[in-house]
């Protein structure tokens, strides 16, 4: 059997007084497009930190493929081939759009040439442009990120995601703030993504979710409250609880406690 | 040498109260404008200027604790307005800016006040006995002056709709703009309160140290130590950390010359900086 | 767009002729005193191009530069003085120095970002500043040391040295234009590009896999062998080494000269630096209080060009090459740290 292409155990993780992130113990297997939902504040961005290395746990360990990368920089661990993307688009805003990608590219590389041009070497431009009519940017090669649509930015992310060769892609919130074209356009690059490359996906669309993933997990209270696939999930009554939400927030807990 | 000790610690503490003074008028501007303020050595400066102008031209020497803070409010809100106001947004500009304010400030009172370092003497001279020892009575009414004003300030931050509004605007401008607070206004008040504070420092301190034109140069680091020791955003922690800075200064003099002291403080001071987790990627989450 | 880069070709070209000509150009045309401004400008230049370096490609604003060029001076003159070293054993040490102690204070300083790492290093080369103050037997203090020129090259009979003024501009010349040659390759190189990134990003730098505190580290190791360079070309210039070129208001200096020129640009640093020291000179010698006009120079530059000088003449070439407005506002954008 192949090791789980993401562990983690234990994991546990404290803001002040609160626990974002609490003994989470999760097990994603291989070649399954995985799918973490929960309602604001479950947890979801900060496992995403945890396992990205943007953040250091108190507790727990996190294995990618059974190697322990507990603790190790984000750049490390980004070398490993675990590549993500934030909520907030976020790419380099004053670098062209052919630029982004070819740091992007680049960036894994133990050692950056301080001398020779970057524009020299072949493989990475040709790469570069490939990427760019994957994408479908090709057009604006040269503007600058910054001066682009939401939604071009968005393409741009999952082109950067391409371009770095990950072994594991984290998505955070992939269409949050698209329209429904656009929303559409990455759900289906996602899917095709999915084909070749392990993916998480923390999404707050269920339609989205449930149109896309094979295995989803119900993040609340930075515990895990259910996971099945997306059958099981949209006819789980704590799930539906949670999501609808009721006045008490103690009853929240009590049923995260119990999950 | 317990006298000595007592009498450089003493020292310390009172021009520690004074730079509490200056770095608080530091902060505000820094975290309401997120200016940072090179030129606020010189608004110091300036203040002890004006000290002694208004001895010179009324005879009074306590006139100057209201003309310099007047006329400091006055320059810091023209300043604002004229200089700052265009650039606002862009920190990195604010520092080129208010250097070149810096130069002007002390190039204007080389012109007007000449470039020769000169003493004001205190408006109350002699000595009361303070825990066993003579202690010069003008520094102690230094320190209660300090203390009325920064207390003054605190109060005013409190408990004036003004002073709500700046920490209002402090603690998340856009939605304090939204909700129709005039940030305009409190920038440029903000600016003048800014300066009036340190030109105010700079009247108390005027017959403790000299009026020179080059006399903030050596008080901006130390309200920068101050501000960043004392926590960005948090007033009271400057003043704390003024005040503690300084009387560490004053304890190492007792042992060794000032240039040592000032070596130490800025040691201690990068051992601070250094182990501070807020110093790491501080504000860059996006 | 071939426009602009056959006008910005002539303009480099023009300028390159210019600085070669300057030991004959410039007494002719004006003065020879004019010839040793220029010299001292190119040198100013230098430093203002490691503030550059840090705060205009890495994001990082340094208000401690002049701890590095401070060491580069002390570095030559210690050498020449007190170690009685000859011309390039004493340059090399200078450098050397320099280098050593940005690596040692780097380490540290690129821990912090933005305003921390502003006052850290500000912090440090305060400190450094009042050791070299304290430290009079080794360093002559604010009074410095002086010391006498050794020849730069001995061939035979033939002995060039920066007794002549001509060797000392050319030699001048030489070394800032090869810093700057690869300083320009440095910044379109994929080690540049990632400090862009970093500039930009450095959240999503670590993401995609740089190693951000390391590249911050090397920028800053770089920028201070650039100042380092800077010293000991100027120790050489003036014959003397002084603790007060270690105080912060010269790196205040740097970093105006810097963001007045144009950061993030490879000559905005000299532009900057040759407008202010050109108003120093011109106007020092009629009107004793020439920092006022530098003063009013800063805020009126900052206030109409917020680009720099640079900014400026990319927008007018904007204008002239009638204006893709998305072409401009991209110049724009990437001027901007």
């Amino acid at each position: 059997m192949t090791a789980p292409v993401l562990e983690t155990r234990d994991l546990t993780r404290r803001f002040g007084g609160l626990t974002a992130v609490d003994n989470l113990n999760l097990t994603l297997p291989s070649r399954q497009l995985h799918a973490i939902i929960g309602p604001n504040g479950a947890g979801k961005t900060t496992l995403f930190n945890l396992i990205s290395g943007l953040l250091r746990p108190d507790a727990g360990q996190v294995f990618f493929r059974g190697r322990e990368i507990t603790g190790l920089p984000a750049h490390e661990i980004s070398r490993l081939g675990i590549k993500r993307t934030l909520q907030v688009k976020s790419v380099f805003a004053q670098l062209t759009v052919a630029e982004n990608l070819w740091i992007t590219y680049e960036g894994s590389k133990r050692f950056l040439h301080p001398l020779r041009d970057a524009e020299s070497d072949r493989a990475a431009r040709e790469r570069v442009e490939r990427t760019l009519e994957q994408i479908g940017l090709t057009a604006m090669a040269r503007r600058t990120a910054g001066a682009l649509s939401y939604g071009d930015v968005a393409l741009l992310e999952i082109g950067m995601a391409l371009i770095s060769n990950p072994q594991l892609l984290l998505l955070d919130e992939p269409t949050c703030g698209m329209s429904p074209a656009e929303t559409e356009r990455a759900v289906a690059k996602i899917r095709e993504m999915a084909q070749t490359i392990e993916i998480i996906i923390i999404e707050h669309d269920m339609a989205v979710v449930f149109g896309i993933a094979d295995a989803i997990t119900v993040m609340a209270q930075g515990a895990i409250l259910a996971s099945g696939n997306a059958k099981q999930i949209s006819q789980d009554e704590r799930v539906r609880e949670a999501y609808l939400g009721r006045p008490e927030d103690e009853d929240y807990v009590e049923e995260a406690i119990n999950a | 040498m317990m006298d000595t000790l007592l009498l450089l610690a003493l020292n310390g503490l009172i021009w520690g109260l004074i730079i509490a003074l200056i770095a608080l008028g530091l902060s505000v501007i820094f975290g309401l404008l997120d200016v940072i303020n090179i030129a606020h050595g010189d608004f110091f400066m300036v203040g002890t200027v004006l000290a002694w102008f208004t001895l010179e031209v009324t005879g009074n020497f306590w006139l100057g604790f209201i003309v310099a803070p007047l006329i400091g409010f006055i320059l810091g809100a023209l300043i604002q307005r004229v200089v700052i106001q265009p650039i606002r947004g862009a920190a990195a500009l604010s520092i080129v800016a208010t250097f070149g304010l810096s130069l002007i400030l002390q190039e204007s009172v080389r012109i007007g006040f000449g470039p020769v370092p000169r003493r004001i003497l205190p408006p109350i001279t002699g000595t009361i006995p303070l825990f066993g020892i003579e202690y010069d009575i003008y520094r102690i009414f230094a320190a209660v002056l300090s203390v009325a004003a920064l207390v003054a300030f605190f109060l005013f931050l409190q408990h004036t709709t003004v002073g709500t509004w700046m920490r209002a605007v402090r603690h998340d401008r856009d939605t304090a703009i939204a909700m129709g607070i005039p940030a305009k206004r409190i920038y440029i008040l903000t600016f003048g309160i800014g300066f009036a504070l340190a030109a105010f420092g700079g009247a108390v301190a005027a017959p403790i140290t000299t009026v020179d034109f080059r006399g903030g140069v050596d008080i901006l680091p130390v309200c920068f130590m101050a501000v960043i020791i004392g926590g960005l955003g948090n007033l009271p922690g400057t003043a704390a950390a003024a005040v503690l800075l300084a009387f560490f200064e004053g304890m190492i003099q007792s042992v060794a010359d000032p240039t040592i002291a000032r070596i130490a403080s800025l040691v201690l001071m990068s051992a601070v900086l250094l182990l501070r987790p807020q110093g790491l990627f501080k504000g860059h989450i996006r | 767009m071939n426009g602009r880069i056959a006008i910005e070709r002539l303009v480099l070209v023009l300028f390159a002729a210019f600085m070669l000509s300057v030991p004959w150009s410039v007494p002719a045309l004006i003065s020879p005193f004019w010839v040793s401004v220029i010299t001292e400008i190119l040198i100013w230049s230098l430093f203002a191009a490691s503030v550059n370096l840090l705060f205009g490609y890495v994001g990082l604003l340094s208000f401690g530069q002049a701890l590095y060029f401070g060491f580069g001076m002390y570095g030559v003159g210690i050498a020449i003085d007190q170690l009685h070293l000859t011309f390039w054993p004493a340059f090399g040490l200078g450098i050397v120095a320099a280098v050593v102690m940005a690596l040692v204070s780097g380490v540290l300083a690129v821990r912090l970002t933005w305003h921390y790492f502003a006052i850290i290093t500000v912090v440090f080369s305060l400190i450094f500043y009042f050791l070299a103050v304290r430290m009079k037997p080794l360093t002559g203090g604010d009074d410095g040391i002086n010391f006498s020129m050794p020849p730069t090259f001995v061939f035979g009979r033939s002995v060039w040295s920066f007794t002549d003024a001509t060797f000392q501009y050319f030699f001048i010349l030489a070394t800032v234009a090869l810093c700057f040659y690869l300083m320009h390759r440095v910044t379109r190189s994929p080690l540049g590009k990632a400090f862009v990134a970093i500039r930009d990003n450095d959240i999503r730098a670590a993401l995609i896999g740089i190693n951000v505190y390391l590249t911050r580290l090397t920028a800053f190791v770089m920028a201070g062998f650039l100042a380092g360079v800077a010293g000991a070309l100027f120790a050489f210039f003036g014959r003397y080494a002084s603790a007060t070129y270690m105080f912060y208001q010269v790196s205040g200096e740097g970093v105006v000269w810097a963001i007045v020129g144009g950061a993030g640009t490879l000559f905005g640093p000299v532009i900057g630096t040759t407008l202010f020291i050109v108003i120093r000179e011109v106007v020092s010698t009629h009107w004793e209080h020439h920092s006022l006009i530098v003063g009013v120079m800063a805020i009126l530059v900052v206030i109409l060009a917020p680009k720099g000088l640079v900014g400026l003449w990319r927008a007018a070439l904007d204008r002239i090459e009638r204006g893709d407005p998305a072409a401009s506002v991209a110049q724009t954008l990437r001027t901007e740290p």
